[in-house]
């Protein structure tokens, strides 16, 4: 029937179930007083009709209320008010009171319903506030943009009960056409949300945007004043026009709490300098990489030159240009040495370290370290101290090589002309040891907590020694790369350093030779 | 001298390199041809008799690897690379693609020269098909398959000679650690670097006049082992004539 589906008819069913039951307890009251009057002989209990009036008016609302209302003066009339059984009124009493019960029942209702519509509010406002606690927490925790970003949609997700899709910038929006996981937002939000994350459109309460598959997405800044929260697209779904305006009104007021925590945090803040700061990062290590690429490839020119003229027959008999020439070679070669510091500094911070292991010999990497700084290590006297039995480990040789080289040069450069440098190799509770020592300046102890920084230059030293202070750093980069320890003693300034390896030798691991290996 | 100066092509896209490799290689008495892309290399390879090819892998037009390998497709001319440091994995890859040996940049003229000299004068071995290869006290004799030490006969074990014997075979030059493995252990020993750390251990006992810094049988960290010939004391460090100097202070 068409009537079914009419509003008016909806609203008599909405209300039937609360009628019925009011009229059931005057049902019962009616009953319980006539017991009463009969036994007792009471003359008046029309009064007690009050009851279900207030019930029905707190519990379902006004009309249960004025159905109880009048049910009960008529019950009065007829039950208790002379004449007895019978719905003439003899007296103005129960004009009096009929009016009495509608006014009751019309405040109790309408107290009961604002009364209601409060707790509701409460509610939903306790809700709301634990939701946003959480967020708050979260974003607490928040270790980069990304966190922050992803806790903002989160938070929208679950109280809105909607898909939300945040875009942290204009280009976020332009690249991921689609490509973000489980989030197929239409090209239509996207060109929009890329509008609005650009500042080009000012779109305090959002701009509702119907997308090609019928959808009405609501796409908005998160803080209508600072463009680096982002930009959040909600799926609003087939809402009609009120509806999505009401959710609309929702989202402000959602956005304005997370937008008030956002601030109070200093997330704004926060977020421009990670990404500052990660922008610069990229920029130093990207200029670093280019820079020390761009040097290197003149200095091989200059290098190779020098070693031809420091060769040629016409300079041979020129003692004092050959010396120059020679200057020229050397301070060309320290030169790639801090270049080459720069480069691998940049491939630790940038790419970190990828070891390429195998077995090896240690007496092989220690040499090897040693033949490479030989010209550096000239004016020293190495003594090298190495077993001929050392197991075989398990590293990148080349990296622990040129962690050594780097031990090596520092080793030289704070000690003296002509003094010893001792390199040796132990095996010691299953770790292999190597240490270097050196007769040098020695450390301090606010110096052997430095050393290992990055940049650390110790400060007795710096006017006299040159270095970029990366080369122990690099080291112990390096070392760590193979699970290996480095570690730095010494007995005091002036009294030499001691800087020591220890890398695992797994035994066990170590794969025996095959029967048929030597045959 | 009789003997024909050797001619080097020298493939190297920057003009200051070029410019200074030609001047240090004329200076002692080679001739030098020129290549400024790997296109100009392969072309001029092809088409004039070359000795030796330096081929830097940093080429405007094509990968230095690709001109070792179109190369070495049709020529067993010696080819010697220039390479960056800490690309030990491109070095292995350049020397399996048959390159003869590589050389750091920046390198000193002195280092490539020496270079030079062990891949002509391997070449020349290979086409004479002279038997015995001189290292310092060490001389093998591949044709009886003998190893002496100071003029006096070495045991070997059939593994250790013939590990030496490859070594031999490239002498002065460096030799891959998979190739090694291959030839001497199989191709299923390929990756078993710990075979051959512990017979080159060995092996050096036996012909190293001292076993803990040896100067005949050298590492080439992460990449392989080189046997040094005797008169090819070029290969002890970037700047031999410094290093020269060192050690006649030490």
């Amino acid at each position: 029937m068409a009537i079914d589906n009419s509003p008016a008819f909806d609203r008599i069913r909405k209300q039937l179930p609360g009628v019925l039951i009011t009229l059931g307890l005057v049902g019962c009251l009616t009953a319980v007083l006539f017991l009463l009057v009969w036994e007792s002989g009471l003359a008046h209990g029309s009064i007690a009709y009050l009851i279900p009036v207030v019930i029905a008016a707190t519990r379902w609302g006004i009309v249960p209320a004025l159905v109880a209302a009048v049910c009960g003066v008529f019950a009065s009339a007829f039950f208790f008010y002379p004449p007895a059984y019978s719905f003439r009124v003899k007296e103005p009493q129960e004009v009096i009171d009929l009016i009495l019960f509608i006014f009751v029942a019309v405040t109790v209702s309408q107290l009961a319903t604002r009364l209601k519509r409060q707790l509701e509010m409460a509610r939903q406002r306790e809700i709301d506030l634990r939701d946003l606690y959480a967020f708050s927490r979260r974003l607490a925790v928040a270790f980069d943009v990304s966190d922050i970003h992803a806790a903002i949609e989160d938070h929208l997700a679950s109280i809105m009960q909607r898909h939300v899709v945040l875009f942290a910038s204009a280009r976020d929006a332009s690249d991921s056409s689609g490509r973000r996981a489980g989030t197929a937002v239409p090209q239509r939000v996207l060109s929009e949300v890329a509008e609005v994350a650009s500042g080009r459109r000012d779109t305090a309460g959002g701009a509702i945007v119907t997308a090609e598959d019928g959808e009405i997405w609501l796409v908005r800044a998160v803080s209508a004043k600072s463009l680096e929260f982002g930009v959040i697209a909600i799926d609003l779904g087939h809402e009609s026009k009120e509806r999505s305006d009401e959710l609309r009104i929702r989202v402000d007021a959602v956005l304005a709490d997370a937008t008030a925590t956002l601030e109070r945090l200093g997330v704004a803040h926060a977020i421009s300098e990670a990404r500052m700061r990660a922008q610069t990062d990229q920029l130093r290590e990207a200029l670093i990489g280019s820079v020390s690429h761009e040097l290197r490839t003149p200095l091989a020119s200059i290098l190779g030159a020098a070693t031809v003229l420091s060769t040629a027959p016409a300079l041979r008999q020129e003692k004092k240009l050959t010396a120059l020439v020679h200057d020229v070679r050397d301070e060309a070669e320290r030169l790639n040495n801090d270049i080459q510091n720069l480069l691998d500094a940049t491939r630790i911070s940038s790419d970190g370290i990828k070891p390429h292991v195998e077995w090896a010999d240690p007496a092989d990497i220690i040499n090897s370290a040693a033949e490479r700084c030989r010209h550096r290590l000239s004016d020293h006297r190495l003594a090298l101290d190495v077993p001929p039995d050392l197991p075989l480990i398990h590293v990148d040789p080349v990296l622990v090589q040129q962690a050594l080289v780097q031990i090596f040069d520092n080793a030289v450069k704070y000690s003296e002309a002509n003094s010893r440098i001792e390199v040796a190799a132990r095996t010691r509770d299953g770790q292999l040891h190597i240490s270097v020592t050196d007769q040098g300046a020695g450390l301090t102890l606010t110096e052997a907590e430095k050393i290992w920084d990055r940049f650390a230059r110790g400060e007795r030293h710096a006017a006299t020694t040159s270095g970029s202070g990366l080369g122990l750093w690099i080291a112990s980069a390096f070392i760590g790369a193979n699970d290996g320890k480095i570690s730095a003693a010494s007995k005091g300034p002036g009294l030499g350093t001691t800087i020591s390896i220890d890398l695992p030798v797994s035994q066990a691991a170590l794969p025996q030779l095959e029967s048929g290996a030597d045959e | 001298m009789s003997e024909p100066a050797p001619i080097v092509l020298v493939v190297d896209d920057e003009i200051q390199i070029r410019r200074f490799l030609r001047t240090g290689f004329e200076l002692n008495g080679f001739v030098v041809h020129e290549a400024g892309t790997g296109a100009e290399a392969v072309r001029t390879a092809t088409l004039r008799p070359i000795d030796l090819a330096i081929v830097d892998l940093g080429l405007p037009d094509m990968d230095g690897a690709e001109v070792v390998e179109r190369v070495r497709s049709w020529s067993s001319v010696p080819i010697i690379v220039l390479s960056v440091r800490s690309a030990e994995a491109e070095k292995v890859r350049l020397l399996e693609l048959g390159a003869d040996d590589y050389v750091v940049k920046p390198f000193g003229m002195a280092e490539l020269l020496a270079r030079v000299r062990v891949a002509l004068r391997r070449q020349m071995r290979a086409v004479s098909g002279e038997p015995t290869v001189k290292a310092g006290p060490l001389t093998i004799d591949l044709a009886a398959r003998a190893v002496l030490l100071n003029d006096k006969r070495l045991t070997l074990t059939p593994k250790e000679y013939r590990l030496l014997q490859v070594l031999a075979q490239h002498a002065g030059n460096v030799v891959t650690h998979q190739h090694l493995l291959k030839e001497v252990w199989g191709s299923i020993h390929v990756h078993d670097t710990h075979y051959l750390r512990i017979f080159v251990r060995k092996l050096r006992q036996k012909i190293e006049p001292h076993p803990d810094t040896p100067k005949i049988l050298v590492t080439e960290l992460g990449v392989g082992y080189r046997l040094v010939q005797s008169g090819a004391e070029g290969d002890e460090g970037a700047w031999s004539d410094n290093n020269a100097q060192a050690k006649s202070e030490t």
